[in-house]
């Protein structure tokens, strides 16, 4: 049994902290008095998880087993989430392999000949054929794959169909192969608690139009936050799709959460809190820091991008998804949440090589903002780790750097929208359309691999609610004019930024660092 | 006098095969001329199998993957055949061996032998015994002695080898498909065992007839359901079936008859040992 997440106040004694700073590593020394904010340690993974699946498979939560809902002559789609999950990409098996086998080995059971999986990636990228093959093991992939087994494509105009209203007027659309299926199963992989529950299938298989009404500013600062689903618009949103799409199509729900171990065992001083560290994990650090600080950017980025996270699955349910997602809920918050008392007038995060969005990808500064303001900035409940008004500080390199090939839509975001206004408002209001529908984007993300035209903007709006609540983001190592064009400042050190954040919360403020990944939820009372 | 040395040794060089097998078309062979080449069963004992296995996952496998990037489809069929299966594929170039062997799971690679022309590969004594250490090839006579050559055919199935058998006799010039000999239904008769067909697609373009060294080019292979003879099923309908799958292949055919459901594909992949391939 780990132990739970951990305040920590930092005295003379306590050691350097560690900081992820891009495709690299730092030490910082943190005022005296800072809170250290420490996520719990990695829960025990389920010994013989394929055995829990099973067991989850035949005594699903408020609905039929799986087995009784399958017969021969059906038409069977298997849902599942796309490479944004989890991070960094799973080491083999992922636990979508193992659910995917379980699921498939039932339907062939029941000689149900028309089965199609399809990877539920909205308006993220295509996943490439090794990205799949990844995900879904060597077996499904070479048994399905290209004509059953492929990606959904949310601007195919024959490919999807417009499922209806909710009663707060959100339009509601669905890949078509699911719409028309008897059933359809979602085969989840929960890392935080925005993921999973109706937001599954109401995004996963949807398209613009359906994403567009809670991926918005005004649903985005109405969620406080967004990694709480009681307290987030979002979340409300995406339930009365579900609900709208459960009455359209039979869904059964499959989740799963793994425990909290993103970093192999050869970077294990990444996983561990400092004043843990042996001398081993010392010289490691070392080595990794001279490597990072000599090689360059492309080597470092293969060499992390090559990493492959040991996650340990801790709970797997399946059933009725409201009643599935609750207990999924548990499971994740046994396994992030710590307590914090009082909120603080500086937060400090390091900002690490990867977000949901730049998988076998640079992050370039828009995916930054997203990762640090969005993401980061978000894993609370209750309320924000720090006060109305105070100041973000994150450190990251924050290069003018974009995959053309993933990001098109960004590189012109970032060169014509932000050097317009930073406001998510006007973007919203000013760009969005315009990206939406523009028609080589929109190419692009069929035929090539590309994010929706889009999806810069919600990767902004991400931000939104930070960039509201904040007075300050201070970016600590980051390319001058790239920070500059994000709204924020730019500082050479850490005690620079300090300095400069006494400048907006005066002196001798209180500071939080939230030392993560791994993640953790802090709940602010 | 003219120096005539040159042309002479040209004259001689050409006129006889060196070292070849004897056209079916000369008398009886005098005492003393050498027999058919054995069929390099030194090919298949150790330790040249460790030794070729080196090759292959160190040097050819990596070698075809960076020149064709074959895309394989139907791979599940071979991973956890439980008998010796006859691999019968159309022929459209020399490098359609190395292509096909990449195709193969590692444990069917591995058993794997291969039928080569015999007035072909083994003209000159040197170029057998390199495509047998390579390839793992055995002499298949094209020419004449077709009994004997099919028994030592059968004879490798029996002993648990798999066969990649070229059935046209030849290479295609221009990729298109020629018509399979009825030898391969003969052999799968006398042995009994399951034919699975398999269509290779581009590689004339890769090292079309002619060309010695390779050029890089995608190439696809598609592996379809194994086909065993029915009763009462002569080899000659037999090899007119297997035939007409392998064109089915290549026409990229999605028919569940000649690539299966995928009920049958799911079930032929499954690991012998529960959980093994986790």
């Amino acid at each position: 049994m780990g132990r739970p997440g951990a305040v920590l106040e930092v005295d003379r004694h306590t050691p350097p902290t560690l900081f992820h700073f891009g495709e690299g590593v730092r030490l910082e020394k943190l005022p005296l008095g800072s809170r250290i904010l420490y996520p719990p340690d990695p829960l025990d993974p389920l010994q013989h998880p394929e055995r829990a699946i099973r067991r989850a498979l035949s005594k699903p939560l408020e609905d039929d087993p799986l087995k009784a809902l399958l017969r021969p002559g059906m038409k069977l789609t298997i849902a599942f989430d796309d490479l944004s999950l989890p991070l960094p990409p799973m080491a083999q098996p992922d636990v979508r392999q193992l659910v995917l086998e379980e699921v498939i080995e039932l339907a062939a059971e029941s000689g149900v000949e028309d089965v199609h999986l399809i990877a539920a990636n909205s308006l993220h990228r295509r996943m490439t054929e090794d990205e799949l093959r990844h995900i879904v093991g060597d077996r499904v992939f070479t048994t399905f794959y290209p004509e059953r087994l492929y990606n959904h494509d949310a601007e195919d105009p024959e490919g999807n169909v417009y499922v209806g209203l909710t009663g707060e007027g959100e339009e509601v659309t669905l890949n078509r192969r699911a719409a028309e299926s008897d059933l359809v199963v979602y085969v989840n992989l929960t890392l935080v608690p925005m993921d999973g529950g109706h937001k599954s299938m109401a995004t996963g298989l949807g398209s613009y139009r359906s994403v567009r009404p809670h991926h918005n500013v005004r649903t985005l600062l109405g969620s406080r936050s967004f990694m709480s689903p009681r307290d987030s618009a979002l979340h409300h949103a995406c339930i009365r799709q579900g609900q709208l799409i459960e009455d359209t199509v039979r869904v059964f729900h499959i989740e799963t959460t793994v425990n909290n171990r993103p970093f192999p065992s050869v970077v294990s001083f990444m996983q561990k809190r400092e004043f843990d560290w042996t001398p081993a994990d010392q010289a490691t650090f070392l080595a990794v820091k001279q490597f990072c600080d000599l090689a360059p950017p492309a080597v470092k980025r293969s060499a992390f991008h090559a990493m492959r996270a040991p996650y340990g699955m801790t709970s797997v349910q399946s059933g009725q998804v409201e009643a599935v997602h609750e207990q999924t809920l548990k499971a994740v918050n046994k396994q992030m949440l710590v307590e914090v008392e009082g909120q603080t007038d500086v937060v400090t995060m390091g900002v690490p090589y990867l977000c949901p969005y730049n998988v076998n990808a640079a992050m370039n500064p828009v995916l930054v903002a997203c990762m640090g303001l969005g993401y980061m900035f978000n894993f609370y409940r209750g309320k924000p780790v720090v006060r109305a008004g105070g100041v973000a500080i994150l450190t990251h390199p924050c290069r003018y750097e974009f995959d053309s090939v993933q990001h098109p839509s960004y590189i012109d975001f970032y060169d014509e929208v932000l050097a317009d206004t930073t406001d998510p408002m006007l973007v919203e209001e000013r760009w969005e359309q315009r990206f939406a529908e523009d028609s080589w984007y929109r190419q692009l993300y069929r035929k090539s691999y590309a994010y929706h035209g889009v999806h810069p903007f919600y990767a902004w709006y991400w931000a939104a609610h930070a960039i509201e609540h904040l007075g300050d983001v201070i970016v600590v190592g980051g390319e001058r004019e790239a920070v500059h064009r994000l709204g924020f400042k730019c500082a050479s050190t850490l005690q620079d930024a300090f300095e400069m954040a006494e400048q907006t919360v005066g002196r001798f403020p209180s500071v939080t660092h939230l030392r993560m990944p791994p993640v953790l939820l802090a709940e602010v009372t | 006098m003219r120096f005539e040395l040159l042309s002479d040794l040209e004259t001689l060089r050409r006129g006889w095969r060196w070292g070849g097998v004897r056209p079916a078309s000369w008398p009886e062979p005098a005492p003393g001329v050498p027999d058919r080449p054995s069929n390099l069963s030194w090919a298949r004992t150790e330790p040249v199998r460790s030794f070729r296995l080196l090759i292959q996952r160190g040097l050819s496998l990596p070698f075809t993957r960076i020149m064709t990037d074959p895309q394989v489809e139907g791979r599940e069929w071979l991973r956890e055949l439980d008998r010796p299966a006859i691999l019968a594929s159309n022929h459209v170039s020399h490098a359609d061996t190395q292509i096909l062997l990449y195709a193969l799971p590692d444990r069917a690679r591995e058993r794997t032998v291969v039928a080569a022309a015999a007035d072909y590969w083994y003209r000159r004594p040197w170029l057998g015994r390199v495509v047998g250490l390579w390839l793992n090839t055995f002499p298949f006579s094209r020419t004449g002695g077709a009994r004997e050559v099919l028994h030592s055919a059968s004879e490798l199935l029996k002993s648990g080898w798999n066969l990649l058998y070229y059935a046209e006799g030849t290479r295609s010039a221009d990729g298109r498909m020629g018509h399979f000999q009825p030898g391969l239904g003969h052999l799968a008769n006398q042995t009994r065992s399951p034919v699975v067909p398999m269509h290779i697609k581009g590689s004339h373009r890769v090292m079309p007839k002619g060309r010695a060294f390779p050029l890089p080019g995608p190439v696809a292979v598609r592996i379809g359901k194994p086909l065993a003879l029915h009763p009462g099923e002569d080899s000659r309908a037999f090899t007119a079936r297997v035939e007409h799958s392998v064109r089915q292949l290549g026409s990229g055919t999605e028919d569940p008859a000649v690539v299966g459901s995928w009920i049958e594909r799911w079930n032929a992949s499954r690991p012998r040992t529960p959980g093994a391939s986790r």
